[in-house]
């Protein structure tokens, strides 16, 4: 079975590093993308299995991606778990509308939350 | 091209009348949760030699700015019980200062913030401690919230002599197009930066307006630049 193929979409390159260490333990492939343009880009390239993805980065924010991977079949269906240091201001219930699975909060989650967020989406 | 065109907008009149303390919250939440997600990784003992130590680099460089950012608010506060002796002071020297402040931050980044050398001498009148946390300010916005090229702190003559203006350029996205339609609203609450609260930039206009000088920004098509607009000294015509 080829590894699971993780999109990280995040502005923060400590966090981001942080997020990838934990999964390539986990033997997942992660590609990773520090604004929501070069997450459309990366998204081009390949579809993920998963997407996580922060959601306010310079730019367009996450709603804007989330919106754009919904207009295109091979992407609607791409699981998404938002990390956001926002979590509690978030609407779960709408959002889960346009494929978001989960939400990690930053401030409270532990390291292999990420990994238990990914296997359970996949 | 309406793209190229360099708009300039005075962030007078655009910025909060009050720093809200969830604004204040915001902005801290985001290098608190990072120092915890550092230090949990640390706690892991998956950690090993040397990137145990730049772990404990990133630890220490994230709850400095967790502190300037904290002692920003705090000074914020106090403006008003407080006097701000202005002296002549030359530009060139405080923005090499903040540049030398600021590498380390940006070198763990992977980022180069840089002094743009003038052959001008000039001689501006301020509050030194103030001037120095506007510019620190810009320059730490710059670093979270722009892209991934040099930022450089420039210092130019404006207005015939009469200003200078110490600005820090970016290469990023460029500030909201709401922020040019609202400038001079004073009612309309307008972010620096989409996901930014925008506390920083009102602080920074608080320390300005104590000792008598203007903040703003200019959006390029590929970044932005923060500036600080402060008077000459007239010392320096005896120079």
């Amino acid at each position: 079975m080829p590894a699971k193929r993780v999109l990280v979409i995040e502005d923060d390159q400590w966090f981001l590093s942080l997020v990838k260490k934990t999964l390539e333990r986990e033997k997942i492939t992660v590609v990773t993308a520090s604004n929501t343009i070069e997450g459309m880009v990366a998204i081009n390239e390949m579809v993920p299995d998963v997407i996580i993805l922060d959601f306010f980065m310079p730019g367009p924010n996450a709603l804007v991606l989330l919106h754009e991977l919904q207009s295109y079949g091979d992407t609607a269906k791409v699981p998404v778990i938002l990390c956001t240091n926002n979590a509690s201001d978030i609407p779960k219930d709408t959002l889960s509308a346009y494929g978001v699975v989960s939400t990690l909060d930053k401030t409270i989650m532990y390291p292999d939350d990420i990994a238990v967020a990914v296997r359970k989406a996949i | 091209m309406e793209g190229s065109r360099q708009q300039t907008n005075r962030l007078e009149g655009a910025v909060p009348t009050a720093p809200s303390f969830v604004a204040a919250a915001h902005e801290l939440k985001s290098p608190l949760a990072l120092v915890r997600q550092l230090a949990l990784h640390l706690e892991s003992g998956e950690v090993t030699g040397g990137e145990l130590q730049e772990i404990a680099h990133r630890i220490t460089l994230t709850s400095e700015r967790a502190i300037r950012l904290t002692t920003d608010i705090t000074k914020s506060s106090r403006l008003e019980d407080s006097l701000f002796s202005l002296e002549p002071l030359n530009p060139f020297v405080l923005c090499q200062e903040v540049v030398d402040e600021m590498k380390p931050l940006y070198a763990a980044h992977g980022r180069t913030i840089v002094l743009s050398s003038r052959a001008r001498s000039l001689l501006a009148l301020a509050n030194r401690d103030l001037l120095r946390r506007i510019l620190l300010n810009f320059a730490d916005n710059a670093l979270h919230y722009s892209g991934d090229g040099p930022v450089t702190i420039t210092a130019s003559l404006r207005d015939g002599g009469s200003c200078i203006r110490l600005g820090v350029r970016d290469y990023g996205p460029a500030l909201p197009s709401v922020m040019r339609k609202n400038v001079g609203q004073k009612s309309v609450h307008v972010h620096s930066r989409p996901e930014s609260s925008g506390l920083g930039i009102y602080i920074a206009r608080q320390f300005a307006d104590a000792m008598h000088a203007r903040i703003g920004a200019t959006s390029h098509r590929d970044g932005a630049t923060f500036y600080v607009d402060i008077g000459t000294s007239s010392q320096l015509r005896l120079l």
